[in-house]
């Protein structure tokens, strides 16, 4: 290994030793002020400690919020997925007709910059009004945030098709339908995929809402109720996995990105 | 040719409205959803009242204000120290090192999973509202000046560095220029995020603002409540946006200038 | 290059609105032919390319295009289109790039295979078979387009000014492959440039325009024997009549 590379990974691991203290000190301080100086009581600002408990605790205990830990992920990736889907499934296709038919386009665009303006949870209390508290209205909810931005990008993908690139396909001989299929949507792919990827993360973090205000179980809905149990350990043990479960997700959409848009393309 | 195309898109847009009024209408009148709905007529009636007629403690306008202030609080306090922690960042692999991973840590909870805790913290007071925006606005502003002070283009500093100007004016005339458009794009999406904060936060647990009204309505069944809250918080989203991007022309103008 | 006419212009003329833009412009181009046009920029080259191929959905103004002696119909007739600007398809492969008019045309896989392999090999790029447009330089790209309008044997081939953005060593040697696929194939090809010496290089048939509104000013056979030779000075002799005539654009 030359002089410069040699140089460059002792920096790395400098660098790496630092952050990894840094960190270490991030949890002594949060132990110190919480276990030893008891600057806020327990049930406000739980100790490390206290929330690794509460974590392996929840492995297998059901109270007092009524789910195990499994439990609430489960009830909480239910209702985002099948949000999450229905919304990408109507939406992308949605906004590929809305840039490729102009007629479409000039009809639905109003309408959709309607919608757009209301923040997803501004919805919530009219879905709640509309199909009560469970399954429907969350995943409603949920719908209506993926949605927007699938549909947003998918029509910026669309709109990106360069002219050239169709008067080639054009000159073939090949047909609006074949366009649309070999040229527009593999240009669009890209963007297709970056509004995948935003609007999972829209629905995952409107799912939080959704549950604590429309639901009886899951994650969103464990942070609410822990706090009339004042039992604080538990709401950080809730908002760690929403945490852990958000990187999953955005780590496998960008793998996935990696392997279906080809041309190290990105949008 | 032009001007017959805009012809055109104005009267499907028109059109467009207009057939999502009638079938609104439609579905508010002659279906059982009539007994659930409310129509576009009684929705549009209670749109005007409230602007005399308060609702709880004010007047629309006066939730309106109460929101707005809220958001302007915690999104100022959180995008300056965002922008200090993002460019330092950007711009020092020792505070990179330092602060990165704690960020990284806290940044994939979404602002509304921190409501219980903060509330729990805090009370259900001015301040809890306050920190919410805050935390909603400051992980996208750290992230995008962050991304941006990284992305300065080294060539802009080595040149400056040439002609001989100090470390402290290459920080302040090139680097933070140059982080510029990136930490508005930020901003905008910042304030987005704030504006959903605290409408969350004011449904869980207040006395007056927009999401407080709108959960009143729910609360009370009260349907058209809940549709002008709905359209009043549609619009204040629009007006937010729409500032945002002047602002961004004028300052960013000054910027091409300066540098 | 045979007797039999390939593409007849009868009186084109083109109006953008109040402009003309070609005015009354009439020609023949035999089957097999190398025919070249040039004209200042702007006079219209492109605009008689689409209007020819009907793309962006340009109609003549008056006048019209027969190819085969019947209207162009881009799905009966073949064509192929190679344009000034870059135009591989940046999502796909070279090898999928090139076969993407054979797809189009719905032949058997086993003929683009077969036809796909003949191009790589033509055009030299067999090592570059699975590489994306983006890693690849700008000759190659070039080639890319080519092989790509070769592959589906076109009975015309167009080119607008494709070798418009490259130096003169690079322009010089994808002339000359241009100039062997066309022997070999006997493609009829209408080939625009603003480059005289290009024009002198390759064609059989000069077609100098006007400025707008255009009109044919002169048309020039090119008989020169190939290898055509730049130092020659008959090779230079039809590029200073050209050239005379240009002057007074």
């Amino acid at each position: 290994m030359n002089e410069y590379a040699k140089q460059k990974r002792k920096e790395k691991i400098k660098f790496g030793i630092v952050s990894v203290i840094s960190l270490c000190l991030f949890f002594t301080i949060w132990y110190v002020c919480t276990a030893v100086l008891h600057l806020k009581p327990d049930y406000i600002l739980p100790s490390p400690v206290q929330v690794v408990e509460a974590f392996i605790d929840k492995l297998t205990r059901t109270a007092p919020d009524g789910a195990t830990i499994f439990g609430h992920i489960a009830a909480s990736l239910q209702v985002a997925l099948t949000g999450y889907l229905l919304g990408a499934l109507v939406g992308v296709p949605l906004g590929v007709a809305m840039a490729w038919f102009r007629r479409v386009d000039m009809f639905v665009t109003p309408l959709f910059d309607l919608i757009r303006p209301v923040p997803t949870i501004a919805w919530i209390p009219l879905m709640i009004l509309w199909f009560g508290i469970g399954l429907g209205a969350k995943a409603a909810i949920i719908f209506v945030s993926a949605f927007v931005p699938c549909v947003i990008n998918a029509y910026a993908g669309i709109k990106q098709t360069k002219p050239v690139h169709l008067w080639v396909a054009q000159t073939f001989g090949a047909s609006r339908k074949e366009m649309l299929f070999t040229v527009a949507i593999p240009t669009a792919l890209p963007l297709i995929f970056t509004g995948l990827r935003i609007s999972l993360g829209t629905a995952w973090m409107t799912l939080c809402a959704a549950e604590m205000l429309a639901s009886n179980k899951g994650l969103g809905y464990m942070i609410q109720v822990n706090r009339s149990l004042a039992r604080a350990d538990l709401i950080v043990v809730a908002m760690l996995t929403i945490g852990l479960i958000g990187t999953i997700f955005t780590v496998g959409l960008n793998a996935l990105e990696r392997k279906f848009v080809k041309g190290g393309r990105r949008g | 040719m032009k001007k017959k195309l805009d012809v055109e898109k104005m009267t499907y847009a028109v059109l467009a409205i207009a057939c999502f009024f009638i079938f609104w209408w439609f579905i508010t009148t002659f279906t059982p959803a009539k007994e659930t709905t409310p129509g576009p007529v009684e929705v549009i009636q209670l749109l005007f009242t409230s602007f005399f007629e308060p609702i709880g403690s004010h007047v629309i306008t006066g939730h309106l204000l109460v929101s707005l202030r809220r958001v302007l609080v915690g999104f100022s306090v959180a995008t300056v120290l965002g922008i200090v922690l993002g460019v330092a960042m950007g711009a020092s692999k020792w505070a990179e090192a330092i602060f990165k991973p704690i960020f990284e840590l806290l940044r994939p909870i979404p602002p509304i999973a921190w409501i219980s805790l903060v509330i729990l913290f805090f009370g259900i007071g001015e301040v809890s509202k306050y920190i919410l925006c805050g935390i909603g606005a400051f992980t996208n502003v750290t992230l995008n000046a962050y991304t941006g002070a990284q992305n300065v283009d080294p060539e802009l500093v080595g040149c400056a560095r040439m002609l001989g100007t100090s470390e402290r004016d290459i920080f302040f005339r090139v680097v933070l220029p140059s982080c510029t458009p990136q930490i508005f794009a930020g901003m905008q999406v910042a304030l987005s995020t704030s504006w959903m904060a605290v409408l969350a936060a004011e449904m869980v647990g207040a006395q007056e603002g927009c999401g407080w009204m709108i959960q009143r309505g729910s609360d009370t069944l009260n349907i058209t409540l809940v549709m002008v809250g709905m359209i009043v918080i549609g619009c204040v989203g629009m007006l937010l946006a729409a500032v945002m991007r002047v602002i961004e022309r004028r300052l960013c103008a000054w910027n091409i200038m300066e540098s | 290059m045979s007797d039999e006419i390939k593409v007849k212009v009868s009186h084109m003329t083109k109006k953008f609105g109040d402009l003309l833009v070609l005015n009354d412009i009439s020609f023949d181009v035999k089957t097999g032919e190398f025919l070249c046009v040039v004209g200042p920029t702007g006079c219209g080259k492109t605009t008689f390319l689409n209007c020819l191929t009907k793309l962006k959905a340009y109609e003549l103004t008056g006048g019209e295009i027969l190819i085969n002696g019947e209207p162009v119909d881009l799905q009966k007739h073949n064509i192929a289109y190679i344009f000034q600007e870059y135009s591989s398809f940046p999502w796909a492969t070279v090898e999928e790039n090139i076969a993407y008019g054979l797809k189009v045309k719905k032949r058997p896989p086993e003929e683009i295979k077969e036809r796909v392999e003949e191009m790589l090999q033509l055009v030299g790029l067999t090592e570059y078979r699975s590489y994306y447009p983006g890693q690849l330089s700008a000759s190659m790209l070039q080639r890319v387009s080519i092989a790509r309008a070769f592959a589906v044997q076109p009975e015309l081939l167009l080119m607008d000014e494709p070798y418009g953005q490259m130096d003169n060593s690079l322009r010089y040697k994808l002339e000359d492959e241009l100039i062997q696929l066309w022997q070999r194939t006997g493609t009829t090809v209408i080939f625009i440039t603003h480059n005289i010496e290009e024009a002198v290089y390759l064609s059989q048939r000069i077609l100098v325009l006007t400025n707008k509104p255009t009109s044919i000013k002169k048309e020039i056979d090119n008989n020169l024997p190939r290898p055509r030779d730049v130092t020659d000075p008959a090779f230079n002799q039809l590029r200073d009549e050209v050239t005379d005539l240009i002057k007074w654009w």
